[in-house]
């Protein structure tokens, strides 16, 4: 597996034989790749005369309502993450050690569960907002409304921040006191230090950040459909579900594929540079900044942020489960042919947690590759592996339907398809954090470890997986989050009987049941909250 | 902080599935009519909205406990479009259909196989397959909705084209284009008005800014709170927002001379060529078109039972005074191309 004088050769690249681990890394490559070139093909090849009904009709229509949605929730995360990681790591606000956990827990609700609640406050007429206000003096108060562009908006900005709130808070941790100091004697005031030095300083961290959320918005299905905002996403949903014919829903998962695919190409260029905020060995912290009276308003804006991104929305969930407990109709009602919560539960465990396990496993080969035989092949498939990043759930499901019922039908209609789509969707997280474990394992161990007779393969058990083992697991914790929370492959994928939490809160809800969608919606929040604590615990700004 | 919440959130996750768990009670062993007992698993694809077939699966499974009664729900199109791909690789035993025009398109893809359910002489002929490969199991009507608080008796619409005058602009709720029912009726106009007219229909809907939900539930929700003045529904679906309580009526349309009368259609249910428990699909064909099946769904679901002599519900009006659109099943599925363009060219969501 390894071949030590390999190691650092960067000129002596030409006689260099292809290492075996090439051949693993390759083909898990080729799996990820795969469903994203098939889906290419198919919309390549579909039928030119629906090319043209498609661009005449719904083209420009869906690209203009995605681009909005994208550039609206990217601002608005970049704004309000930038902005909470600021009052917790630079000002004295008060709370703020608590403010940096609750501001990052909505990463733990999936944001079409964020919608159904911020549809069941705000819906006119019938929310509960509206029927609180009833008969008081507020009763004539004009509320927003909840669906369309703003609504999805919003609610998407609320539960998407978190990610740039924990990469712009290890940005703010990690920047050098002496940088501020030096502005500041030059003769710069707070706020143009804040512009012309820290907002630099942060600026790639936040940007990759911004990008992967975009991505996230590019994909997201639930919380469109919900709130009627026709995206890529939605429109392809609606071609599956709703048509007998498949190549339309093909062309659209195509374009979507190569929007998603510029984007991601923006993400991988800025990943390179972004290794300013590395923390060396004269880091001193930078001092806090005093509010004085300011403060109060501070701790109104965290506070605001965490009733409607956390407290309100688990309040409500905590609420309806109970009345839905204490009612045996909602209880009986719970149960679907013969399967009732408890299997919903355990499906939505296993398959998680099988995908985060394969996900992992599968990613060691490419880390092992890309991180100790640097260049251009590996550094390909590094990114080929990561393309998962920009097929949506909808457009993973599709290639998965047509390809395993070609080639693999004795897999079809189990719910290890279920899996394979999540591996595929999710792989890149565990690629990048398998990576970023073997970057900072020194080669000198495994060298050490092969001068000592041990083979590659006893070296890889006995000292890279060891130390690399706590990388591995944050990686498949990821993989295990995101994959809980999928709705539209297991949708569309799931064989009959195999109910995950997910897949139940979005059928309830789209019946209109909150009190049965409650219970399942709470367990999938507070099963997401555990590999999330584990995840927390290593970030930067949690850590002490 | 969080490390002190979690065995709070542990402890809740137990409660919250223990409360939750299985509740099916064993019951006698049953047996088909040739006395076999029945056993294995049941995978029945659904295309009907999930709380209104439930209720008779839930029957099912009480009276045979053998059997593990698998549900895959989903919209009509969609478990069809499955069931397509899955020709040469079936998985499923049953399905079960919110309209008729899906059941006849499959049934000539040889998707089923024909199967007469005990009774079936009894079921009216314009709900069953000629060559016995599905059959009707409830008829139900294409009806509008209104919330009574918001409507008065003299301003309303009397017909489906109506709903495309500007004095009902941003009042309206229906069910978008993935919903079978709203397919089927698209098909259905086609067929009774032409192409045309249904093609202005759709675009009147548009341009009075119609909203289009996902599903019916939440369209009877929605009138039922005043959030719509009217809503275009399956006339079960006024019943059961009724039953909850809200001040809404029921308008069956189009029912002057001259005009198309009502639009009805009809869950159907066929077994699937290749099913892995062919016994236990006819057995439970068998189940949902007899006396006990039907008056599940006549009962809590406000459902025409097409087995004569079920009762029907009580607040239920009889068909006999309705006048019903004259729909020819094979014509319409003709038109299911067609159905699908003008959805496009409408921009219907």
């Amino acid at each position: 597996m390894f071949r030590t004088e390999a190691l650092r050769s960067t000129n002596r690249r030409q006689n260099k034989p292809i290492p075996k681990i090439a051949f693993l890394a390759g083909w898990v490559a080729l799996l990820a790749v795969v469903p994203v070139i098939y889906i290419l093909i198919r919309a390549l090849t579909g039928d030119p005369e629906l090319w043209q009904r498609i661009i005449q009709t719904r083209l420009i229509k869906l690209f203009s309502n995605t681009l909005w949605l994208v550039l609206a929730v990217t601002s608005g995360t970049t704004l309000l993450g930038v902005s909470m990681a600021w009052l917790t790591e630079r000002t004295d606000v008060p709370g703020r050690k608590i403010f940096r956990w609750l501001l990052a827990l909505p990463l733990a609700i999936p944001p079409y569960i964020g919608a159904i609640i911020h549809l069941a406050l705000l819906r006119p007429h019938g929310g509960l907002i509206s029927q609180w206000l009833e008969g008081t003096n507020f009763a004539s108060l004009p509320l927003p409304n909840p669906t369309g562009f703003w609504g999805a908006a919003f609610v998407l900005v609320i539960f998407s921040f978190p990610y740039v709130f924990l990469l712009s808070g290890a940005a703010f941790r990690s920047l050098n006191a002496s940088f501020d100091e030096a502005a500041r004697m030059l003769g710069r005031t707070s706020w143009q230090t804040f512009w012309q030095v820290t907002i630099p300083a942060i600026r790639p961290g936040i940007t990759a950040g911004a990008l992967l959320v975009s991505l996230d918005i590019l994909a997201e299905y639930g919380t469109v459909a919900l709130l009627r905002f026709e995206t890529f996403s939605s429109a392809i949903f609606v071609q599956l579900a709703g048509r007998y014919d498949r190549s339309a829903a093909s062309i659209l998962s195509g374009v979507l594929i190569l929007l998603a695919l510029v984007i991601l190409y923006g993400e991988f260029r800025i990943q390179g540079q972004s290794q300013f905020t590395q923390i060396g060995s004269h880091w001193r912290p930078t001092t806090l900044i005093h509010l004085g009276k300011r403060r109060i308003w501070g701790f109104l804006a965290l506070l605001f942020t965490v009733l409607v991104s956390f407290i309100i929305p688990v309040g409500l969930l905590l609420f309806w489960s109970a009345q839905g407990i204490l009612d045996q109709q909602t209880i009986s009602g719970m149960q679907i042919g013969s399967k009732g919560l408890l299997s919903f539960i355990f499906n939505s465990v296993w398959s998680s947690g099988f995908a985060a396990i394969l996900a992992v496993l599968f990613s060691i080969p490419i880390a092992i590759y890309v991180v100790r035989y640097p260049g251009k092949v590996s550094r390909l498939f590094s990114r080929i592996s990561q393309v998962g990043y920009a097929i949506p759930g909808v457009v993973v499901a599709l290639s998965l339907v047509l390809l395993v019922n070609r080639f693999l039908p004795f897999l079809y209609a189990t719910p290890l398809v279920v899996v394979m789509a999540y591996v595929v969707r999710y792989i890149p997280q565990a690629v990048r954090s398998s990576e970023s474990a073997m970057h900072q394992l020194s080669p000198n161990l495994e060298e050490a470890s092969r001068l000592l007779k041990r083979n590659a393969l006893q070296t890889f058990v006995q000292v890279t997986l060891p130390l690399i083992l706590p990388g591995l697991l944050a990686g498949s914790a990821l993989v295990f989050l995101s994959s809980l929370k999928e709705l539209p492959a297991t949708l569309l994928l799931r064989p009959a009987g195999f109910e995950t939490l997910a897949v139940r809160v979005w059928i309830w809800t789209e019946e209109g049941f909150y009190l049965q969608a409650a219970p399942a919606s709470l367990l999938l929040v507070v099963i997401s909250i555990i590999p999330l604590y584990f995840l927390l615990r290593r970030e930067t700004i949690f850590r002490q | 902080m969080l490390h002190k919440l979690l065995p709070v959130l542990a402890t809740l996750t137990l409660i919250l599935s223990a409360c939750a768990g299985s509740t099916s009670q064993p019951d006698p062993i049953s047996s088909n009519q040739n006395g076999n007992i029945l056993s294995g698993k049941l995978i029945i694809y659904s295309g009907r909205s999930e709380p209104l077939i439930q209720p008779v699966l839930a029957a099912y499974q009480a009276k045979n406990p053998q059997i593990e009664v698998l549900l895959k729900s989903g919209s009509n199109s969609q478990m069809a479009n499955t069931l397509l791909e899955e020709k040469a690789n079936p998985q499923a035993d049953v399905f079960i259909t919110t309209e008729v025009f899906t059941a006849h398109a499959l049934s000539q893809e040889g998707i089923f196989q024909p199967y007469e359910p005990a009774g079936y002489q009894n079921l009216p002929d314009a709900y069953k397959a000629y060559d016995a490969s599905w059959v009707g199991l409830t008829q139900r009507m294409r009806v509008i909705m209104y919330n009574k608080d918001l409507v008065s008796q003299d301003e309303l619409p009397h017909s489906m084209f109506d709903l495309t005058d500007p004095r009902w602009k941003g009042q309206i709720a229906a069910a978008g284009s993935t919903n079978a029912s709203m397919q089927a009726q698209i098909a259905s106009m086609i067929q009774l008005v032409g192409q045309d007219q249904t093609e202005a229909w759709l675009k009147g809907l548009m341009e009075n800014e119609v909203t289009f939900f996902g599903g019916h539930s939440d369209v009877r929700k929605a009138v039922g709170a005043g959030e719509f003045k009217l809503g275009l529904v399956n006339h079960y679906y006024y019943y059961l927002q009724l039953g909850e309580g809200s001040n809404v009526g029921i308008i069956y349309p189009d029912q002057a001379s001259g005009e198309m009368g009502i639009i009805s259609n009809a869950t159907t249910a066929a077994i699937i060529n290749g099913s892995r428990n062919p016994d236990a699909a006819r057995d439970f064909l068998d189940f949902l078109v007899s006396a006990e099946g039907q008056k599940i769904f006549a009962e809590g679901n406000y459902e025409y039972p097409l087995l004569p002599g079920i009762a029907l519900h009580p607040d239920l009006v009889p068909t006999d005074g309705l006048k019903m659109a004259n729909i020819e099943l094979a014509q319409v599925v003709e038109n299911f191309d067609a159905t699908f363009v003008l959805i496009d060219m409408a921009n219907l969501p």
